[in-house]
């Protein structure tokens, strides 16, 4: 891999960058290009009379499903060739029972382009080396199956009698590695077998991962003054209609949609949901983040930090492959991409200011609490007091809780103005655990040599100077006078 | 006065080839049935070590445990009804006895293993040839309810120009695919990964290397 810093040409990268966010964001409510004789396969007619007494649920939201309103079949998105692997034979049909991206792309052309390579597509892709630590050493491999990859995608295993094995099988995981090589799972947000476009607008599509401890955004966008007016207007959302850009077909309030994916003014939606991020948030220390496109169409996300590759540089993926880089487009041309849906309902300025207020607590998490905490972990590993092996030592459990849990919570509730989550569930929860846990468990595992550490990392740091303040007054514990 | 002469010439030899041949034929059909039915029971099947392999799996199926008690032997369902078709049946059967005494060592799980698929195939066929009229022995179609309401509409309305076969396979036996979409290399994977055997073994052993399959 090479990588060059080239002055000239970033401002070019730039400017690629920003005909990149148009570019990758095909037109609004995309309609299907193909022409109707594409689809309705003669070979897909037979199958409801049986299926409608044999899964009459499924078959039901299938008639109920625009698909069915355009004479789209089972055989149109179920055909197989016999050379795929999980091709099966059904009464006289090839089929396969995974639908994949690329089987959903033969008519949704741009969706399938957009999704692949965004981080939903590469959700497994992006973890898999980090899941057994978790899901097989603290916890037990069945976990696997029936928690992470529920959210983050299997890699579905096609066993040599022809069976999916239930390891890996049923899995509707938005990152999921497909027997025929495509990744993502078109059916994690777009429920089967209605595929109704409401649905997947509702923030409920987004809930069954983006909830809980470490992604509360359900929690989040319902605490928000957001979620508090769509719940309220959700009957003025206009959710079934037919193109859907924020401004024009409805104004009541924002879904997670709205601002991750949707059309709004002139910018165009997008099904890469994270194209619009600028900063990690996930991560034990946030970064401002580059979209890097490659020639193959995949993408993946470098830190600003680092010089940004050239065109033509090659590049590892994260599954491990070599790609070339197409384009790369910086972290503010995404930022300006997100900016532009809140300038529908707000002005300019508060928006702005919006932004600044959510940009200084991602970088006081970094300052006060994720760099110093990282620092002395990397420490306490350097100097063999942990060992490398995660989660074996209280400490790794603690840590590992600052920035993925705590640490996401406040993060994730100041990007989307959940004052709670932002100082409850985060911020107050994050310092709570670094003084009150993490730095004793410091102690308690350095001995004589926790004090250098901690000094380096904290006690110099004029952001915890406070604590050098012993005479301070009391007055929240009702201990003392104000100071 | 003369005596007057039969016109058929019985005389006492051929009285007693006609009641020795009927006697015997009489005999032979009832050793025919006798042998039928011997050889269609589990027993005797089972009785190479290579058909455990398949009466493994049968012991998990509805075909042998069933709530109503009946209980199918390989016979019912692998041999046709009849004297005659059945032992012609038989009589195409030793086939399989010279497979097992000059072929392959399928007594071994995995030369069995690999060599499944190939077994299911012929006899998926040999069901389709015959309409699955073995399975009529028991099923009437008319009479098949389930448990779900549905399943009575589907056997009477979906049910055409098939037989049970068509819709009906892996029931009783291990999984195996359609030949249509059976993938040789996936399943001597398979075998290799299930049995632990080195990377290759399964394809040897099915190019005849017998030693392959003992490590």
């Amino acid at each position: 891999m090479r990588r060059s810093f080239d002055a000239s040409r970033v401002s070019m990268r730039v400017g690629f960058g920003s005909i990149l966010l148009l570019a990758l964001s095909a037109v609004h409510a995309v309609k299907v290009q193909l022409d109707p004789s594409n689809w309705g396969l003669e070979a897909g007619k037979a199958c409801e009379s049986c299926h409608a007494k044999a899964s009459a649920g499924l078959t039901r939201q299938w008639r109920d499903s625009a698909h069915a309103a355009a004479g789209v079949n089972c055989m149109d998105c179920h055909q197989a060739d016999k050379l795929e692997p999980d091709a099966i034979e059904h009464e006289g049909q090839l089929i396969a029972t995974v639908v994949s991206p690329k089987d959903c792309g033969r008519c949704h052309t741009a969706e399938f382009e957009e999704q692949q390579g965004s981080v939903h597509a590469e959700a497994y892709s992006i973890i898999s080396d980090r899941v057994p630590a978790l899901a097989h050493n603290l916890t037990g491999p069945a976990m696997q199956a029936a928690g992470c990859d529920q959210c983050h995608g299997s890699v579905v295993k096609v066993k040599g009698d022809g069976t999916l094995d239930s390891d890996t099988w049923p899995n509707s995981g938005i990152g999921r590695i497909n027997p025929d090589g495509s990744k993502g799972s078109c059916s994690s947000c777009h429920g089967r077998h209605r595929f109704s476009k409401a649905q997947a607008r509702e923030p409920s599509a987004c809930v069954r991962c983006h909830s809980g401890p470490d992604s509360p955004d359900k929690e989040i966008f319902e605490a928000s003054k957001h979620g508090m007016i769509y719940a309220a207007q959700r009957d003025q959302m206009n959710l079934e209609a037919d193109q859907w850009v924020a401004g024009k077909d409805y104004s009541a309030a924002p879904t997670c949609v709205t601002c991750h994916m949707g059309a709004a003014g002139k910018l165009p939606g997008t099904h890469d949901v994270g194209l619009r991020n600028s900063w990690s948030l996930n991560t034990p220390v946030s970064e401002q983040q580059f979209l890097v496109v490659l020639e193959d169409g995949s993408k993946l996300e470098l830190p600003a930090s680092a010089t940004p590759p050239s065109r033509g540089a090659e590049i590892e993926k994260a599954d491990g492959t070599v790609g070339k880089v197409k384009t790369v487009a910086d972290p503010k041309r995404r930022r300006q991409a997100m900016s532009l849906v809140c300038l529908e309902c707000h002005s300019k300025p508060f928006a702005e200011s919006f932004m600044k207020q959510f940009d200084k607590v991602v970088e006081l998490f970094n300052a006060k609490f994720g760099k110093p905490a990282r620092a002395i972990m990397s420490e306490l590993y350097d100097r063999d007091i942990l060992t490398r092996l995660p989660f074996d030592e209280p400490i790794e459990l603690i840590y590992w809780e600052l920035w993925h849990d705590e640490g996401a919570r406040v993060r994730h509730g100041a990007s989307m103005a959940s004052a709670n989550h932002a100082w409850w569930e985060g911020m107050y929860l994050v310092g709570r655990n670094f003084y009150g846990r993490f730095l004793p468990e410091v102690r308690a595992a350095a001995g004589a040599e926790a004090g250098g550490i901690i000094e380096r990392h904290v006690g110099s740091q004029e952001l915890h100077g406070w604590l050098r303040d012993a005479d301070l007054g009391n007055p929240i514990l009702g201990f003392g006078g104000a100071n | 006065m003369r005596k007057p002469r039969l016109s058929l010439p019985i005389t006492r030899p051929v009285l007693f080839a006609l009641v020795a041949g009927g006697l015997g034929g009489v005999l032979l059909v009832a050793f025919l049935i006798e042998l039928d039915r011997f050889t269609s029971t589990n027993a005797f099947c089972t009785g190479c070590h290579s058909m455990t392999y398949a009466e493994e799996s049968y012991w998990q199926s509805a075909h042998y445990n069933s709530t109503s008690g009946i209980r199918a032997s390989c016979g019912d369902c692998h041999v046709s009804e009849g004297v005659l078709a059945a032992t012609w049946d038989h009589l195409m059967g030793t086939k399989d006895l010279l497979k097992q005494l000059f072929g392959p060592d399928y007594d071994d799980p995995a030369v069995n293993l690999v060599h499944l698929p190939e077994a299911a195939f012929h006899a998926r066929q040999w069901f389709r040839d015959r309409k699955s009229a073995t399975c009529s022995r028991c099923h009437e179609l008319e009479a098949i309810l389930g448990k779900r309401a549905d399943t009575q509409a589907i056997h009477r309305e979906e049910t055409a120009g098939k037989s049970c076969i068509d819709c009906h396979i892996n029931l009783v036996h291990r999984k195996v695919p359609s030949e249509e979409t059976f993938k040789r290399d996936a399943w001597n994977r398979m075998v290799e990964e299930e049995l632990g055997l080195g990377p290759g073994t399964a394809d040897r052993i099915l190019e005849g290397d017998v030693k392959a399959a003992t490590p």
